[in-house]
Parts: C-alpha cells; sequence; structure tokens
C-alpha cells in the first residue's frame, strides 16, 4: 500500500517535472529585443532617429517622448526591460543555486560548460531547485 | 554612403582554422537564419593552436593602410585561425545607429556570451564596409560601428566590457575582393579571442 502510493507520487512528480524541461520561464535577449523592435521599431525610428540601443539610449528616448510613442510600444518596452533583468537574474543565480548539486554530481569537472552539461545529464537534478534555474537561466 | 548591413540576416559559419580560401566559400554558402545552438557552435570551437591577437595592433594596422587593404598585415592575416562567424548588422545611413531589425542580431550574440560555454572568453567585434565612398571615412564609422555594438552588448545586455574588443578595419579586407563594392563585404566578423586570464 504504501509502496504504491510512493509509486503514485513519483509519477505525479515526474510528469510535472517533465512539462517544466524545456520551458524557459524567463524570455531570451534575442526575444526581448525582437519584441522590442517589433512594438517600438516605427516610433524609434520616428522620435529616436540616430539614437542607439547601448546605455539606455532608446529606453530614455522612448519614455522621454511617450506622448508621441503608441500605447503597445511603451507596455513592450517595460515588458522587455523586466524581462532581460530577470534573465540575467536567472543567469547569475544559477552558479549560486546549483553550486551544491555541481559538487555532489559533477565534482571533479573544469569549465562551466562542462559543468552545465553534467548537470543536464544528471537524473538526479530533475526535480530541484538547479533544475528550474537552468531553466530559467535559458540553458536548456 | 555606406552601411556594414545588408538587406537581410545572413550568418556563415567560419570555424577555427579555416584558411582565406574557405572564407571565401564561405561567403556563397547557403545563407541562413542565424540561431543561438549555430553561434555556440561556431563561437565554442577553441583550437590549442589559437594565435593570440592584440587588437591595438589591428588597429595600428588599418590605420597605416587605408585604401591599400591589410590582408597581408601580419595580425590580420592571423584573424582567419580564429573561431569566429560572420553577421550582418544593419545601421541607419551613415550613422551608428543600429536599425530595430538588427536588435535581434546583438540579442542573439548576447545570449551565446552569457552561455557557460563561452562566459569566460573574450570577443573582438570587428566592423567592415564595401568600397563604395571614401576609404578613411569608411575606417572611422566602421570603428564607430564596431564600437557602438561592443557598447550596447555591456550595458544593454550586461556584457562585461573587459571581455569586449572592437576594431573598424573599413574597406581593407573585403570577404570579396574581386567585388569590393559588393554589399556581401560589408559584415560584421565576431571573433573569440580566447579565455580570459
Amino acid at each position: 500500500m504504501n509502496r504504491l502510493y510512493l509509486l503514485g507520487t513519483a509519477i505525479v512528480v515526474a510528469s510535472l517535472s517533465s512539462t517544466a524541461i524545456g520551458r524557459a520561464d524567463t524570455m531570451s535577449y534575442a526575444d526581448a529585443v525582437t519584441a522590442l523592435a517589433k512594438d517600438c521599431g516605427s516610433d524609434i525610428k520616428k522620435v529616436c532617429k540616430g539614437l542607439n540601443l547601448g546605455n539606455n539610449r532608446i529606453q530614455d528616448c522612448l519614455q522621454k517622448n511617450q506622448a508621441k510613442v503608441s500605447s503597445t510600444c511603451t507596455s513592450t518596452l517595460g515588458q522587455v526591460t523586466t524581462s532581460i533583468q530577470q534573465r540575467q537574474a536567472a543567469q547569475t543565480g544559477f552558479f549560486k543555486i546549483c553550486a551544491h548539486d555541481a559538487a555532489q554530481y559533477c565534482g571533479g569537472m573544469k569549465g562551466e560548460g562542462n559543468i552545465l552539461a553534467c548537470l543536464l545529464k544528471s537524473k538526479r537534478v530533475d526535480n530541484g531547485k538547479c533544475n528550474q534555474a537552468i531553466t530559467d537561466a535559458g540553458w536548456r | 554612403m555606406t552601411t556594414l548591413g545588408g538587406k537581410k540576416m545572413f550568418i556563415r559559419q567560419l570555424r577555427a582554422g579555416v584558411a582565406l580560401g574557405l572564407l571565401l566559400m564561405a561567403g556563397i554558402a547557403s545563407a541562413q537564419q542565424l540561431s543561438n545552438q549555430q553561434l555556440l557552435s561556431s563561437l565554442s570551437q577553441i583550437s590549442k593552436a589559437a594565435p593570440v591577437i592584440d587588437p591595438a595592433l589591428l588597429m595600428q594596422e588599418a590605420n597605416a593602410n587605408v585604401g591599400k587593404g591589410v590582408s597581408g598585415q601580419p595580425n590580420w592575416s592571423q584573424l582567419a585561425n580564429l573561431s569566429q562567424l560572420l553577421v550582418e548588422i544593419d545601421f541607419e545611413n551613415d550613422s551608428i545607429a543600429i536599425e530595430p531589425k538588427s536588435y535581434r542580431t546583438v540579442g542573439l550574440i548576447a545570449d551565446a556570451l552569457h552561455h557557460p560555454n563561452l562566459m569566460f572568453y573574450k570577443f573582438l567585434v570587428v566592423g567592415h564596409t564595401s568600397s563604395t565612398g571614401d576609404a578613411k571615412h569608411n575606417l572611422k564609422l566602421s570603428q564607430e560601428r564596431a564600437d557602438a555594438i561592443t557598447e550596447a552588448l555591456a550595458t544593454t545586455f550586461a556584457i562585461p566590457r573587459n571581455r569586449l574588443y572592437s576594431v573598424g578595419v573599413g574597406q581593407e579586407m573585403p570577404v570579396d575582393p574581386a567585388n569590393p563594392k559588393a554589399a556581401d563585404n560589408r559584415r560584421v566578423q565576431l571573433i573569440n579571442l580566447g579565455r580570459m586570464k
């Protein structure tokens, strides 16, 4: 009886975790700025001509000229900014969150890329926080 | 006026160790949409024999050879031996402003440079123009545009600045020397300079 109950729990947990695999809860940098280009591209060319993506110039310009900018662009700009920050936090967080699993399952391995590849292969990482951290960082 | 970018975004993958002959062939290889996996795999092929390149020397050679070409220069001729790829990034006419349609390409580069496989590697952005227009102006504009790309990577996308280098070479290193005015020559080279010390 107990064993059956445990098996049932294991199946539920396994199916929950498999739905999370491959789906990043944060957006890639490429997808974030693609949304910016799509929803703000014409506004950028109109009111921010000659300005560049770096150093918040586009963001500052769109905010300063909000009255002339489409409402879709204004809302996308906010989402894009948040999304980029979330992805950065997730990528920074990976090393802290996965440090224990890396030492336990991939000890002695050299190189950040090799450690990630090892964690991705290790079945025992599947249900933990490290698993989610890899997904959030966009490294699947 | 020249622009670094063409009409469409192309990627031509160049593996570490390719000779100039292969580089030319890459120009006629079928164009494909840039993807994160392609970026990672082409930039991660690190050869142990990869030369050490000093971007300051590249800049000196470019400045000393305006209108004469740099392909035969000691440092420029070494670049083909490094892991790299070509991308097209469009700019506004005679400006350092990246066209919104090319934001995605810069974002893809940021995704690749943040990946654990590459996160401790240094990268060089080289801006090229076609030979349309004045050679000296092309050199200056390509340097400013290469700077604009690294600036966006370092600020908007938070790649540590000490991992990024930028050099403009104007029209001095055409990918298609037989047709220096061809749009194919306007391109951005992204080169892996090796692991941070």
